[in-house]
């Protein structure tokens, strides 16, 4: 586990400084080693300006996505359970939609509260809609479903029938991208995530015991209804700040708690912190290849997470044998 | 959940027969009324004689090259979505499971935008075909990979080979689109889902493979109620699950596909469909399975009818009406029905 964690660590460690390193123009070792610390060249510029930022977003934005994924999928005991199936997705992509749409060149910052506040309106619909009568898992799922797909008929009716460039401007930011970071932007979101992430790692003992189904935890002494509705205002208020800031990354929420559980077993005090790590890698993973596969064309972070995180995930799966 | 007695037809038996044949009533009245309401609103004799005894005017043109073969399209591509989302979600176990999770949906836009990007815009003949191809394909693919490797007995294989292999796609659709604005607006239509336009030839292009498909589906019915229990049931009940959801996986492609290649990928009728038939007659699929079937093509005609009469315009996709008339009644039952289920 400690060696793990280590490993993890030290990988997440190299990729943030490949990622300061390689793009347009490129940097030695040396030259990053200088640029760190001096503020005065061209290429501390790029480093402090333009690369840590978005790095930074990367990260914060991997973690809150594959915590978030962490725990939706202990609460909902259903393998394909992600954020997206409180509808944070669907409601933040319908507003976005409409907004880049409609509104003649929305400015960005009102993109992003649209994103956050479709994906908050969706999530508090699905929980107030199942809400009555217990919280069963089956229940949001349901719910989910039949709002996102009202939500989903919204966004493919404007993608049908707005302007091609706006449509196409949304479809890029929708497929999930950091490029647009500063450092106000970074310290932001770390303050907005220091109290959920802190509150969802301190419950890894109550996921623990929800994973085994609602009436195992509720005898052995577990409020399930009232911890499940706790950890979705944790899931919303993660994952809504993640899509605001960098739209739909898709796939880290789903596939960091699978990796997490093959790799240290069900235990979510275990699971929880190499979640994080897994997901900060991918998503820096997927912003560095973005970037630098097709230049001068930046890929969109979520497009690449699919792409390379797909196969690597296959990889994982069915690629080598696991003693677990 | 009632409980059925063994042997005899009981009660909800015989109930479930008159609404099924109640349901078929309706569905004939939406199909009929589909072809007969629209710019030109036509007497049931025109219909008929269009059909039986065609004479080359107006009327009986604009019936059978036009409306004729898009409330069809309409039928066979409901009706096909419904009955695979049903056996996907029985098969994997999972209520979130569709047609979509094998990867249906991802690999038939995924041959659509690259032969649109390599060949240049074609007719929707040619994505009939691409279509087909990529969905057969991306299903087959998800299909080996999850059962492969010590995972592979588990319906969980399946789930997330599904998830991978439809999110790569995807992702790379993405990929293309983002960049290439012309392809974009060539496709955007086809994907959100429409039956505008579908000829007759693409209809029965369609119709014997998912036919076919249909008729399997109700021979595995039986087979599926005890897979929907979980592997480990099915296993003790001295079914092999492996072979069955191989089965069902195949039939899933014939239907799925062929319904996604004459409507492009609609995604929610066969995730919610199967969900509102187990909320009305149970858990049997030998039952949910002609319901699925009838309340799947009964959705998309009305949806689609719906969507040229309110909106006023023979393109309004009805990928897009689906969601519209259906989520409401979906959530009005998920709300009301569930109240104590776990």
């Amino acid at each position: 586990m400690i060696r793990l964690l280590i490993a993890l660590s030290l990988s997440l460690a190299l990729l943030v400084l490949a990622s300061l390193a390689f793009g347009d123009v490129s940097l030695t070792w040396m030259e990053l080693y200088h640029s760190l610390g001096s503020t005065d060249q061209q290429s501390s510029m790029i480093v402090h300006d333009l690369r840590l930022p978005r790095v930074l977003l990367a990260l914060l934005v991997g973690v809150a996505l594959a915590t978030a994924g962490t725990v939706t999928l202990a609460i909902m005991r259903n393998p394909l359970a992600e954020p997206g199936v409180l509808g944070i997705n669907s409601g933040a992509a319908v507003t976005v939609m409409a907004v880049i749409v409609l509104v003649r060149d929305p400015p960005v910052a009102l993109l992003q509260a649209a994103g956050f506040c479709g994906a908050a309106a969706m999530a508090l619909a699905v929980f107030t809609l199942a809400g009555r009568g217990g919280t069963s898992s089956l229940r949001i799922i349901l719910i989910g479903i039949g709002l996102s797909s009202l939500a989903t008929a919204g966004t493919t009716f404007l993608s049908a029938f707005g302007e091609i460039g706006n449509v196409q401007r949304a479809m890029i930011w929708l497929a999930g991208s950091v490029y647009d970071a500063s450092m106000v932007k970074v310290r932001l979101l770390a303050l907005w995530l220091i109290v959920p992430l802190t509150l969802a790692f301190s419950s890894a003992r109550e996921l623990d015991l929800i994973r085994f189904g609602d009436s195992t935890a509720k005898s052995l002494g577990q409020p399930a209804d009232r911890i499940r509705g706790l950890m979705i205002v944790l899931v919303t208020v993660l994952s809504g700040a993640a899509v605001a800031v960098s739209g739909l990354i898709g796939f880290v929420g789903l596939v960091a708690p699978h990796i997490a559980r093959r790799l240290v077993g069900a235990s979510h005090a275990r699971i929880l912190p190499v979640a994080a790590l897994v997901g900060a890698c991918l998503v820096v993973a997927a912003d560095l290849l973005g970037r630098i596969i097709l230049p001068p064309i930046q890929l969109p972070a979520g497009i690449v997470t699919g792409l390379v995180g797909a196969p690597f995930f296959a990889y994982l799966l069915w690629g080598r044998r696991h003693g677990r | 959940m009632k409980v059925r007695r063994a042997g005899g037809v009981t009660a909800t038996e015989r109930g479930r027969a008159l609404a099924l044949i109640v349901l078929l009533c309706l569905l004939m009245l939406a199909a009929i009324s589909a072809v007969a309401l629209g710019t030109t609103t036509m007497p049931f004799s025109t219909i008929i004689s269009a059909i039986f005894q065609y004479d080359g005017s107006r009327n009986h043109l604009l019936v059978t090259t036009i409306r004729l073969p898009r409330v069809i399209a309409a039928l066979l591509a409901g009706s096909a979505l419904a009955v695979s989302g049903a056996i996907m979600q029985a098969v994997t176990n999972n209520p979130l499971a569709s047609p979509g999770l094998l990867g249906i949906n991802a690999g038939a836009a995924f041959a659509v935008v690259m032969a649109m990007t390599f060949f240049g815009t074609g007719t929707s003949d040619v994505y009939l075909l691409y279509a087909f191809l990529g969905a057969g394909t991306a299903a087959l693919v998800v299909f080996t990979l999850g059962s492969l490797g010590a995972i592979g007995h588990s319906p969980l294989g399946l789930v997330l080979a599904g998830a991978i292999v439809a999110t790569f796609l995807t992702s790379l659709t993405t990929a293309v689109l983002i960049f290439d604005e012309s392809t974009l607006d060539a496709v955007r239509l086809w994907t959100a889902g429409s039956v505008t336009g579908r000829t007759m030839v693409q209809a029965r292009t369609v119709a014997p493979a998912l036919l076919v498909g249909l008729v399997a589906a109700f021979l595995v019915g039986r087979h599926l109620t005890t897979l929907s229990l979980g592997a480990d049931a099915s296993r003790t009940l001295g079914q092999n699950p492996i072979v069955w959801r191989g089965a069902s996986v195949v039939v899933v492609i014939l239907l799925a596909g062929s319904a996604v290649a004459l409507a492009g990928p609609i995604g929610f009728v066969g995730l919610v469909v199967p969900h509102v038939v187990r909320m009305l007659v149970g858990i049997d699929y030998r039952w949910v399975l002609p319901f699925c079937a009838l309340g799947g093509a009964l959705l998309v005609v009305v949806s689609d009818m719906a969507g040229r009469l309110v909106f006023g315009s023979q393109s309004f996709p009805v990928g897009v009406t689906v969601a519209l008339v259906g989520a409401p009644f979906f959530l009005y039952l998920a709300h009301t029905r569930l109240k104590g289920a776990a």
